[in-house]
C-alpha cells in the first residue's frame, strides 16, 4: 500500500523535501546574477527605477543604473519587475519541525514538581540546534518572500532561545545566521502539572531570575575565591539565564492579547530584564509604556477571520421598495460590535505607526496562505504600504541588530530579495523571483482562477489528460468520468495506478471531488477544485496538508453521445 | 449606543492622564447617607474631590470641577466590598500542588470580565479576587477596585491594600490532591499535616537565611541559601505581613486551623464561608480570627450540611468580625439583598446589617483606614440607591470609584463589554450557577461547588 502510494504520489511527495535541499546537492553554474531593468525599492521610499543589482557570492556587490553585466553572471531579465529586500520575520517556529501533539496529562509522579522537561522550563535548548530548511513551513513563507526569521523552539513557558535563520538559503548548515539570539518565553501553562496557569508561570520567572542572579553572583566568587567555599551547582537552565542578566540577550516574549502585552512588560520591569514583544495583536492601550520602555516590538501577522456575508435569503430585486428599514435587533447591535473588534485589530498596525513606534511583524500564529490578505487589510485599514514593508524589513533588522547586512538593498548587504512583477502589495502581484543569501529561486507567475459560473451549461463527462504543477516537475494523469450530471462519477490513472474517485460533482462550472489514499494508517486526501471550459479545465488541488498545487487539463475523448 | 461610548471615551480620556490611579471629583446633593460609622443623615452631601471625600454634611461647598450629583430621596452608601469573589481574574486556581504560596491572582488580573461591570451595577466598589480553593495552601489573592473600562491589569489593583492568601480546609484539597493524584492531603488530618510540614519549612528556611546574614560580613566562604519563593511568601505569613483567608466549613476543622496559627504565632486570620462558625464563635472572637459568610447558602456537598440562616448573626453577635460575600458573579450584583436577610434571621441592625458588605470586609482586607464607610479623608467609593439598600424595592442608581462614576443606570447600555472576540458569538446571558470559579482549572474532578 505504501508503495502504492509512493508511486502514485512520488511526483507530488517525494520532490517536496528535496526543494530546499536539493539545491545544496548540485552546486550551482555561478555564484554571480544580475537582474537589470527592474524597479529597485532599495527601503521604503528610495526607489530606483530602471536599476540593476549585481550579487555576488551571497552578497549585494552593486547597486545602481547603467550597471553592466558582469560576464559570468547570469541575469535575471527585470523588466517591469519590483526588487525588494527580502522580508524578515520577527518571531516564529518556521524551519522547527513541529513535536508531536500530547494530550492528556503527561505520566509524572508529582504533578507539583515535574521534571524542567516536562514543566516546560528549557531555556538551555536552542533553536540553532533544532533548524531544518527542508521543513516545509519554509517553503512556505520563501514564496511570500520572507528570507530570514527569528525563530524558537515550540513548547510552553521557556521553550529555549532564538537564532536568526536564512530561509533556504544554501543547505542546511548555511540556514543558521546567528544562534542564541533571544531567551524565548511565553505565557503558556504545562498541562496539569507545574506551571500550569500564568499566575505560577509569573511566580516561576519571578524565582528562576533570582535564583540566576544568586548562582552567577555565586559562580563568580567561587571562580576567584574556591577555597573554603561551598561549590556552586552545575545548573543549566539556571546557566541560561546569565546573558540575560548581563543584557546581552533580549527576552522573547511572545503575547497572546493587551493583557499578556501590560504582564510581560510589568515583569521586565520588575525584573530589570530587556524585553521585547512578540506576536501581539492589540498594544494600542499599552502604547505609551512600550514606547517608554522602548521594548521592540512585533505585531501578530495574524488577524481574526473575516466573517463571510451571509447572503440575503429573500430576492435582493429592488421591486420592494416599500419596504420600511427594521428597527436594530440585538443580533445587528452584536453584529455592529462584533465588526469594530474586527476592525479594531485591522487597524492595530496603523495606529503603532501612528504614534511613531517602530514595529515588526511575526508570523508565529498566522497561516502562510493568510499572511498576504492579512498585510492588505492592515493597509485598508490605515496603514502605509511604505510602513508595511518597513515593518518587513528595516524595522525587523533594526530591532534584531540585523541593519548591518539585512532589511534593504545596498551594496554590501547579504543579498535576500524579493522580486514581485507588480508592487507586492498591489492586487494581483506575484512574487517571481526569491533570493535568499546569494541563490535565486523562480516562481511561476500564478494564473488567473477563472471565477466558476454556476449558471454554466458544461459537460465533464470524458476522458481527460491532467497534469499537476509541482513547483519544477509535472505529473500527467488520466481523469475519467462517468455518468450523467446528476450522478457522476470517475477514476483517476496514475503511473499505471487507477483509484476511484469520491465525492464528484459538477456545479454548473465547478468540478469537484476526491481521491482518498490511506497508507500505513494514514489518511490523505487529495482535493481536487476545477473549472471546466469547454474541453479543457483548470483549477488546483490540495494534497493534505502539503499543499495546494494548480492543475490544468484537456478532454481526450468525450462519449459518443450524451 | 452613544451614551455608554461617550462614558467610555470620558473613562479612557481620564486613564490615559497618567500612570497613577485615575481619580475624579463629585458633589453627591441632599440624599439620605447611610454613613455607617456615624449613623443617616437625612438632606445631607458627600464630597469627593481627586478621590478622596473631603466632606459629609449639610449643604457644602461644590468643588471647582466637581460633577454634581443630585440624590434627592435617594440614599447614599459606601461602596460595597465583596471579600470573597472571584471576578476579573484569569486563571483561579494553581491545582497542581497542595501548596502554591508564591502564585498571586494579581498577576493575572481581567480587566475585560463583564462581572466588573455587573458588581457596580450592585453597588459593589471593591472585591477580594481569590485564588481557589484546590490547594491547602493556596496563591496570593488581590484586592481590587472595581475600575471598569480600564484595558491594563495594573489599573485594578487597590494600592496599598495589605496581602491577602487563600487557604483551603477540608474536601476539595483532599478531593484534588488525595484522591487526584494521590499525596497528601487525603484526609482532614493530612490538611492540617500539610500547613504543620509547611510553616515548619518556612521556618528552617527562615532559620537559615537568618544564620547566612549573620555569617556574611565575618566570612567570605558564606553561601545565601537557594531562594525559594513558596518560602519566602510562607515566612511572610509567620511574620505576619499577609492575612490568611481560609476557606473553611466545619467547626472542628476551624478549630484546627486556630490551633495551628496559635502554635506558629500567627495572628491575622479570616475564615470564609465558615459554614459551621456560629458553633464556635466564641473560640473565634478570642483568638481574634473574622468571619465572611454566605447568607443562606449551604447543602451543596456533604461537609456543608450542617448549616443555618442565623449563622452572621450568632457570630456578630458574639463580637466576631462578619461579612456576607458572594463568591459569585451573579450573587455580587445582590450582596445588599443577602445582608438584609441578616434581618430577617437574627434582627441585626441596619447599620449592623450594612456593616456585613462594607466595613466588615473592609475590615478583613486591612483597608478599612481607607473604605469602607463615608468619612472624611477616606476613598471616594459610593452607591446610591433608590431606596434603602436593605429594601428589597431598591435599585442601585449610580456607582462611584474614587470619585469617578463607573456605573449609571442612566448610562447603562445593553452591551457593556470591553472586549469582543470578532471570531466568537458570545451568549450574553449570564446562566446562573453553571459553574462557580472556586474549583475552576481542577482538572478529572467533579466540579463541586466552592
Amino acid at each position: 500500500m505504501t508503495k502504492q502510494l509512493a508511486r502514485w504520489l512520488s511526483p507530488l511527495l517525494l520532490f517536496l523535501p528535496l526543494l530546499a535541499a536539493g539545491q545544496g546537492e548540485r552546486p550551482p553554474v555561478t555564484n554571480a546574477y544580475f537582474i537589470q531593468n527592474a524597479i529597485v525599492v532599495q527601503q521604503p521610499g528610495t526607489v530606483l527605477e530602471m536599476g540593476g543589482v549585481i550579487i555576488r557570492d551571497g552578497l549585494i556587490q552593486a547597486v545602481g543604473k547603467n550597471l553592466k553585466a558582469p560576464a559570468d553572471a547570469k541575469v535575471l531579465e527585470g523588466d517591469s519587475l519590483y526588487v525588494y529586500a527580502g522580508f524578515i520575520d520577527g518571531l516564529s517556529n518556521v524551519g522547527i519541525p513541529k513535536p508531536k501533539e500530547e494530550t492528556g496529562r503527561p505520566e509524572v509522579k508529582d504533578p507539583g514538581n515535574p521534571p524542567n522537561a516536562i514543566a516546560g522550563i528549557q531555556p538551555e535548548r536552542s533553536a540553532a540546534d533544532m533548524v531544518d530548511a527542508s521543513d516545509k513551513s519554509v517553503e512556505e513563507l520563501l514564496a511570500l518572500g520572507f528570507t530570514a526569521a527569528h525563530v524558537v523552539p515550540y513548547g510552553s513557558m521557556l521553550p529555549g532561545q532564538g537564532a536568526i535563520i536564512l530561509l533556504g538559503g544554501r543547505g542546511q548548515t548555511g540556514a543558521v545566521y546567528r544562534p542564541e539570539s533571544s531567551f524565548f518565553s511565553q505565557f503558556e501553562g504545562s498541562r496539569g502539572v507545574y506551571p500550569a496557569t500564568t499566575m505560577a508561570i509569573m511566580a516561576k520567572w519571578r524565582e528562576l531570575y533570582l535564583q540566576a542572579k544568586q548562582s552567577k553572583d555565586h559562580s563568580a566568587r567561587y571562580s576567584s575565591a574556591a577555597r573554603g567555599m561551598a561549590r556552586t551547582a552545575y545548573d543549566e537552565t539556571l546557566e541560561a539565564f546569565y546573558p540575560v542578566i548581563d543584557g546581552k540577550q533580549p527576552v522573547f516574549f511572545a503575547v497572546e492579547n493587551v493583557k499578556d502585552v501590560f504582564r510581560a512588560l510589568g515583569l521586565a520591569k520588575e525584573m530589570g530584564f530587556q524585553l521585547a514583544l512578540a506576536n501581539a495583536d492589540h498594544v494600542e492601550p499599552a502604547l505609551a509604556d512600550i514606547k517608554a520602555s522602548k521594548t521592540p516590538l512585533f505585531l501578530s501577522l495574524d488577524l481574526p477571520e473575516e466573517k463571510k456575508k451571509e447572503e440575503k435569503k429573500e430576492g435582493s430585486s429592488g421591486s420592494d421598495s416599500t419596504r420600511t428599514t427594521p428597527t436594530p435587533t440585538i443580533d445587528t447591535k452584536m453584529e455592529e460590535r462584533r465588526a469594530a473588534a474586527q476592525r479594531m485589530f485591522e487597524e492595530q498596525a496603523a495606529a503603532v505607526a501612528k504614534a511613531g513606534v517602530s514595529f515588526g511583524f511575526s508570523t508565529l500564529t498566522a497561516k502562510s496562505k493568510d499572511i498576504r490578505a492579512n498585510l492588505g487589510r492592515m493597509i485598508k485599514a490605515g496603514l502605509t504600504e511604505d510602513q508595511a514593508l518597513a515593518a518587513l524589513t528595516t524595522a525587523p533588522a533594526a530591532l534584531l541588530g540585523l541593519s548591518d547586512v539585512m532589511g534593504t538593498v545596498e551594496k554590501g548587504k547579504i543579498a535576500n530579495l524579493v522580486v514581485t512583477d507588480k508592487p507586492y502589495f498591489a492586487e494581483g502581484s506575484n512574487v517571481r523571483y526569491v533570493i535568499v543569501d546569494g541563490v535565486p529561486k523562480e516562481y511561476e507567475a500564478k494564473k488567473k482562477k477563472k471565477a466558476s459560473d454556476p449558471n454554466a451549461k458544461v459537460s465533464a463527462v470524458g476522458t481527460w489528460s491532467i497534469t499537476v504543477d509541482v513547483p519544477g516537475q509535472t505529473t500527467t494523469s488520466v481523469l475519467e468520468i462517468t455518468g450523467t450530471a446528476d450522478d457522476l462519477s470517475g477514476t483517476i490513472t496514475a503511473e499505471g495506478e487507477t483509484r476511484q474517485l469520491s465525492g464528484v460533482s459538477l456545479s454548473g462550472d465547478a468540478l469537484t471531488f476526491t481521491s482518498q489514499f490511506s497508507a500505513g494508517g494514514q489518511n490523505l486526501t487529495l482535493s481536487f477544485d476545477l473549472t471546466v471550459d469547454g474541453d479543457s479545465l483548470d483549477g488546483s488541488v490540495q494534497v493534505g496538508s502539503f499543499g495546494t498545487f494548480d492543475v490544468e487539463g484537456s478532454r481526450t475523448s468525450k462519449p459518443d453521445r450524451q | 449606543m452613544k451614551r455608554y461610548l461617550h462614558l467610555l471615551t470620558l473613562l479612557l480620556a481620564s486613564l490615559a492622564l497618567g500612570a497613577q490611579t485615575p481619580t475624579g471629583s463629585v458633589h453627591i446633593k441632599n440624599g439620605t447617607v447611610l454613613t455607617i460609622t456615624n449613623g443617616v443623615l437625612t438632606e445631607a452631601d458627600v464630597v469627593v474631590e481627586n478621590g478622596k471625600i473631603t466632606g459629609v454634611g449639610k449643604s457644602l461647598r461644590t468643588p471647582a470641577g466637581a460633577k454634581v450629583i443630585d440624590a434627592t430621596g435617594q440614599f447614599v452608601m459606601p461602596g460595597i466590598i465583596d471579600a470573597h469573589s472571584h471576578i476579573a481574574l484569569d486563571a483561579v486556581n494553581e491545582a497542581t500542588n497542595p501548596v502554591t504560596a508564591e502564585v498571586w491572582t494579581g498577576d493575572v488580573l481581567d480587566p475585560f470580565d463583564i462581572s466588573i461591570y455587573r458588581a457596580l451595577a450592585g453597588g459593589v466598589t471593591a472585591a477580594h479576587a481569590m485564588h481557589g480553593s484546590a490547594n491547602a495552601i493556596g496563591g496570593q489573592c488581590e484586592t481590587i477596585k472595581l475600575r471598569y473600562g480600564t484595558y491594563n491589569p495594573e489599573d485594578l489593583k487597590m494600592q496599598g491594600a495589605p496581602r491577602t492568601i487563600k487557604f483551603a480546609l477540608g474536601e476539595n484539597p483532599m478531593r484534588v490532591h488525595g484522591e487526584g493524584n494521590r499525596i497528601l492531603p487525603r484526609t482532614r488530618m493530612g490538611v492540617e499535616h500539610v500547613f504543620r510540614q509547611a510553616f515548619s519549612e518556612a521556618k528552617d528556611y527562615m532559620a537559615a537565611q537568618e544564620s547566612y546574614q549573620k555569617k556574611k560580613a565575618s566570612d567570605p566562604t558564606a553561601v545565601a541559601p537557594k531562594y525559594d519563593y513558596r518560602m519566602e511568601t510562607l515566612a511572610d505569613i509567620l511574620r505576619g505581613e499577609i492575612i490568611i483567608h481560609c476557606h473553611s466549613y466545619r467547626a472542628d476543622e476551624i478549630l484546627m486551623l486556630l490551633e495551628v496559627c496559635k502554635d506558629f504565632g500567627i495572628k491575622r486570620l479570616v475564615f470564609q464561608h465558615t459554614n459551621e462558625g456560629f458553633k464556635v464563635a466564641p473560640e473565634l472572637a478570642e483568638f481574634g480570627a473574622m468571619a465572611s459568610v454566605f447568607a443562606d447558602w449551604w447543602a451543596y456537598k456533604f461537609e456543608v450540611y450542617y448549616s443555618t440562616a442565623y449563622n452572621a448573626a450568632i457570630l456578630t453577635r458574639n463580637g466576631v468580625v462578619t461579612s456576607i460575600n458572594s463568591d459569585s458573579e451573579d450573587y455580587i450584583r445582590h450582596l445588599y439583598h443577602q445582608a438584609g436577610k441578616t434581618q430577617r434571621y437574627g434582627q441585626l441592625t441596619d447599620d449592623e446589617a450594612l456593616r456585613l458588605i462594607t466595613l466588615n470586609p473592609a475590615i478583613q482586607l486591612g483597608i478599612d483606614a481607607r473604605v469602607g464607610s463615608l468619612e472624611k479623608g477616606k476613598d471616594g467609593d459610593i452607591a446610591i440607591f433608590s431606596a434603602h439598600p436593605l429594601s428589597i424595592y431598591a435599585v442601585p442608581q449610580m456607582t462611584i470609584v474614587d470619585g469617578i462614576v463607573r456605573f449609571d443606570i442612566k448610562a447603562d447600555d445593553n452591551d457593556m463589554r470591553l472586549s469582543v472576540d470578532p471570531e466568537k458569538t458570545e451568549d450574553m446571558m449570564l446562566e446562573y450557577a453553571v459553574e462557580h470559579r472556586c474549583m475552576e482549572g481542577v482538572e478529572g474532578h467533579a466540579a463541586h461547588h466552592h
